[in-house]
């Protein structure tokens, strides 16, 4: 297995801070990147100077063509070694996607009545809280993605979280695996202008879970019915880190885009509330709040905008009357956030609408997850889980920050690390009546 | 940056240990634990454990254990701390268990994080310190180690052929091509990685060219925010009718600030001048200069009292300092009130100011009996005052015993600082700034000044100011490596000592040194002169702080020039075939 050995920052001293500043920034104030996108959206000859691919065409054409603009931009973010995400197709892309797949199928009968069932049961401790502020990520959402995901290692999963030889009921080592999984995530998405001290941290966790997965290689084989193999470890590891902070971070900007827009979070509460008992069975009701979710997402996406490797001389069209040239061993930026607001392709995009329709753009709807071939295949089971995970905050007490947003959410760098909230006082007063 | 250099070396003081039998022995639990902890760790260069002596003054006389970590570059120590506690191995809890006598909380969880918050509480991050092989992590050192030596098994073997003869770019380009076709190699391929100081920074004009645009950047964000600020001052006082005379000083102030920043700047490019005019040009034309400057370093360094350094010394004081310090404050002046120093009130001012500070010195030296002998101590001045029969240790010996062979040499020196510990303590923290800086920017080949051979070395001050704790890491023995500092980091060496004294301390357990009677630093002048190269004085007095390690950790036993010459080896052999490359090649081959 390619591990990936530390590497000094050759930037010269504060510029590397500099611009993860400016990136982490940009991420937490996404309106302002939104507005960078309008501007290369309307000129997208700008956009081609610095090889960004602002319009939803532009953007489709370049996700297209894997083999131009290659997701090996990913491979030096990922400190655990090399994973699906950045490779390009070939025998052991293949092999990989195909264990993958059958990992993911194993998700199928058991969502979303899995992830219903552990938000059932953290609403229930949390209807208890009162007016007590708590940790959305760390008390909720990191949970129920958690037992959700349970299948995709199956009977290995909680000896995974626990080490080797920890206990498996000592919840502070499933909490201690998941920080561990979270680092090594947030590599990938702080991406190359990362510093030094993020980076890593990224290897310390990736080397500690290396460590970990190998421990428990055997009940990771039993559980997958697989032959032992060094690529097995390799899966297990990228499976591991990819699946569950990926989720929870999208979670966690779902409520935060949610928590900004008081009239659909009370229209969703209303709707939720009428339904009373029978929350959890409404079909309708599901499609509605997976609908909220997606465009929720759209709005804030976790992965705003992506990096693609050039690897020879080409060009892709960015929707002005010539084409950006892009030299080749450079790279390009995919702004997918401008293409999920580009006007031309989105009919009334700036508007919050999750019941539009979006007719023959309904593969855009999907953009935050990727796009073409090497879109991200848990897409549905993701969402499957934010709904259930959006559906028991629904039902609780009025959520609300415990604070102004720049002080109850705690940034990591680009993660958001904490999201502290708590029941409106009415609410709170009501649930304990 | 100095942060990421410091935080490479970190101490964790376990203060009042009272598990002082624990066994370290190579066959003891807590070695073989700690051992396949760092090993698996792969980040902690080396590490050891040491025993502290109490204070004389402290009230139950117990010793401080000592965790040294030497480890690689960018990790936050919390990180660091973090990974080694939660580690499956719990081989820190083994080694810190005697804090919790009652085997702590059940569940592992918190006893980890119980453990880890306890020695947060207790890490101390080096004041200062060097890092010889930098660059390079412990992966990387073990990586370009196998491919020296795979590129000296195939050199003999290719030797063996005798295809090659006397054609060295043959041979060279032969094992490069044989190593490129080698696929365990492939991670060879892409040049050693280097920090931007070692790499695109490692030029003079690099480093004069980060400090213009770093003062380029400050003038484009003062001019803009002056600016701005200006005009919004005057739009108001337009549309409040506020008088303009009100609003001036605001504008004034503003205007200031950036005229400030130039004259500033070009005060420093003065005094730049004027040192490299006096200390760099002059001595390069002149010889009469050369000598003359000579002359007055040696006299300075003189580390006996002899008639001439005493007459150096007074002199310097009388001239050199004020004048110096004039200069200072006429950049000063220039920098803040540029109109002052035009006038000639300012010129009789400052003549009169140097005068006065001559005449100081003057006394200050006539008074100060500081570098003289006590009367009837019967020591002579041009000798230095030290007990000839100085016996280091049996348990410093031993340790350096262990280590001499194919092991990079370990010392641990503790000393006191002294009074007023919080003036003294500010001292030694500006001066290992400086060090650490020097060390970071100018000294990236390995060398200290000239000092070779540090892999690790860092200075921490400790006990809330009271102490001061050196560990360094370094090739070849105790006597050659302070030799090296001697002569090779004279000024830098000083620096970091002359604020210590060493007071009487028992030893930490039985079998480990003591100090009977209270020593000092040897004298210095100007506060970077003398000290060290009272060379007798010193290096008794760096042997008297010593203490012995209890346990010694080396994730790679290879000397810094094997490190440097495998990382050599590795770019010239994967890069550009040219007469620079292969001759690095053989001589790789051939040393």
């Amino acid at each position: 297995m390619k591990v990936p050995t530390s590497k000094p920052d050759a930037l010269p001293p504060g510029v590397r801070r500099f611009l993860y500043f400016v990136f982490c920034w940009l991420n937490r104030n996404i309106i302002v990147l939104r507005g960078i996108g309008a501007v290369l959206r309307l000129f997208p000859y700008v956009g081609g100077w610095f090889g960004v691919a602002a319009r939803a065409s532009a953007v489709r054409g370049v996700m297209t063509r894997p083999q131009s603009f290659s997701n090996t931009a990913h491979a030096p973010n990922l400190a655990s070694g090399e994973y699906l995400i950045g490779m390009d197709p070939g025998p052991t892309y293949a092999a990989d996607k195909q264990l993958l797949d059958e990992r993911l199928d194993a998700l199928k009968p058991t969502l979303p009545a899995s992830a219903d069932q552990e938000a059932r049961r953290l609403v229930a401790d949390l209807k208890n809280q009162g007016t007590k502020p708590f940790d959305l990520i760390e008390d909720y959402l990191m949970w129920i993605v958690f037992r959700a995901m349970d299948p995709l290692f199956g009977s290995a999963t909680d000896r995974m979280a626990a080490g080797a030889h920890g206990n498996v009921k000592d919840s502070g080592l499933q909490r201690q695996y998941l920080m561990e999984i979270r680092y090594v995530a947030g590599q990938l998405l702080a991406g190359s202008s990362a510093t030094l001290r993020v980076q890593r941290r990224a290897e310390l966790c990736a080397d500690a879970l290396r460590a970990r997965i190998s421990g428990v290689s055997n009940d990771i084989q039993q559980a997958w019915k697989v032959p032992a193999s060094p690529d097995l470890e390799r899966n297990a590891v990228g499976l591991a880190w990819i699946s569950h902070p990926v989720t929870v971070q999208s979670g966690a900007l779902v409520v935060q885009e949610l928590l900004r827009r008081p009239e659909v979070h009370k229209a969703l509460r209303d709707e939720a509330a009428k339904l009373g008992d029978k929350v959890w069975q409404c079909g309708n009701f599901r499609n509605s709040v997976r609908n909220h979710v997606l465009e929720l997402m759209r709005f804030r996406p976790i992965f705003p905008l992506l990096a693609r490797d050039v690897p020879r001389d080409t060009e892709f069209q960015t929707g002005a009357r010539r084409n950006a040239p892009c030299p080749g061993g450079g790279k390009m930026t995919v702004l997918s956030i401008a293409a999920m607001f580009d006007p031309q392709a989105i009919p009334d995009s700036k508007q919050f609408c999750p019941s539009r329709d979006w007719g023959k753009q309904e593969d855009l709807r999907w953009l935050m997850f990727g796009y073409g071939t090497r879109q991200c295949p848990a897409r549905v089971y993701a969402v499957e889980i934010l709904t259930s995970a959006l559906i028991g905050l629904l039902i609780l007490p009025e959520l609300q920050l415990t604070d102004r947003e720049s002080k109850a959410i705690t940034y990591d760098g680009a993660l958001m690390s904490d999201m502290s909230v708590r029941f409106t006082e009415q609410a709170g007063k009501d649930s304990h009546a | 940056m100095l942060k990421m250099v410091r935080q490479q070396m970190i101490c964790i003081i376990a203060t009042r240990w009272s598990d002082v039998s624990m066994d370290f022995s190579d066959t003891g639990d807590v070695y073989l634990a700690l051992k396949a902890l760092f090993e698996d760790v792969e980040v902690v260069q080396f590490a050891s454990i040491a025993l502290l002596p109490a204070r004389a003054d402290s009230p139950d006389q117990l010793p401080s254990l000592m965790l040294e970590l030497a480890i690689e570059e960018g990790i936050d120590p919390r990180d660091m701390l973090y990974r080694l506690v939660n580690h499956p191995s719990r081989a820190m809890w083994s080694l810190y268990r005697s804090y919790a006598p009652d085997g702590g909380p059940d569940i592992e969880s918190s006893r980890n994080e119980h453990l880890l918050e306890k020695l947060m509480e207790r890490l101390s991050i080096a004041e200062g310190g060097f890092v010889g092989a930098r660059d390079r992590t412990a992966r990387q050192i073990q990586k370009e180690k196998e491919l020296l030596d795979w590129t000296r098994n195939e050199a003999r073997a290719l030797k063996a052929t005798k295809q090659y003869g006397a054609d060295r770019a043959s041979f060279a380009l032969a094992l490069a091509r044989r190593a490129f076709q080698d696929p365990q190699f492939e991670w060879a391929f892409e040049p050693a990685p280097r920090s931007y100081w070692r790499g695109s920074g490692a030029s003079i004009s690099a480093k004069v060219g980060y400090v213009l645009v770093v003062f380029c950047l400050w003038l484009t964000v003062v001019w803009p925010v002056s600016a701005l600020l200006g005009g919004l001052i005057r739009v108001c006082a337009w549309l409040f009718e506020v008088l303009r005379s009100a609003v001036q000083p605001a504008i004034d102030a503003i205007y200031w600030v950036l005229c400030a920043s130039i004259r500033g700047a070009i005060a420093l490019i003065v005094l730049g001048l004027l040192w490299w005019l006096f200390l760099i040009a002059l001595p390069a034309l002149s010889a009469r200069w050369r000598h003359w400057l000579d002359g007055i370093y040696r006299e300075l360094e003189r580390p006996t009292q002899t008639q001439s350094s005493s007459r150096t010394y007074v002199l310097c004081w009388i001239f050199g300092v004020p004048l110096v310090l004039a200069l200072l404050a006429c950049a000063l002046v220039f920098t803040i009130w540029p109109g002052v120093i035009l006038s000639t009130f300012f010129a009789q001012k400052v003549l009169v100011a140097t005068g006065l500070l001559a005449i100081f010195a003057l006394i200050c030296v006539a008074v100060d009996r500081s570098d003289r002998p006590a009367k009837g101590s019967g020591s002579d001045p041009h000798e230095d005052d030290v007990p000839r029969a100085q016996q280091v240790h049996q348990s410093i010996d031993s340790c350096e015993a262990l280590l001499a062979e194919e092991r990079v040499a370990h010392m641990v020196s503790l000393t006191d600082i002294r009074n007023p510990n919080g003036w003294s303590a500010w001292w030694i923290r500006v001066s290992l700034g400086i060090v650490t800086l020097f060390g970071r920017v100018f000294f990236t080949g390995g060398r200290l000044g000239d000092a070779p051979g540090i892999h690790f070395g860092h200075w921490h001050i400790i006990e809330g100011g009271r102490r001061y704790l050196f560990c360094s890491n370094y090739d070849g023995n105790f006597g050659g490596y302070l030799d090296d500092f001697i002569n090779g980091a004279t000024a830098g060496t000083t620096l970091a000592w002359r604020w210590t004294t060493l007071l009487p301390r028992k030893s930490a357990v039985f079998g480990q040194p003591e100090v009977k009677e209270p020593r000092s630093f040897p004298p210095t002048r100007f506060a970077i002169f003398r000290g060290v190269k009272c060379e007798m004085k010193f290096k008794s007095y760096a042997r008297d702080s010593m203490l012995p390690h209890v346990y010694r950790f080396e994730a790679r036993k290879a000397t810094l020039d094997q490190i440097d010459l495998a990382t050599a080896l590795r770019d010239a052999l994967f890069g550009e075939r040219n007469d620079k490359n292969d001759d690095l090649i053989m001589r790789a081959i051939e040393s």
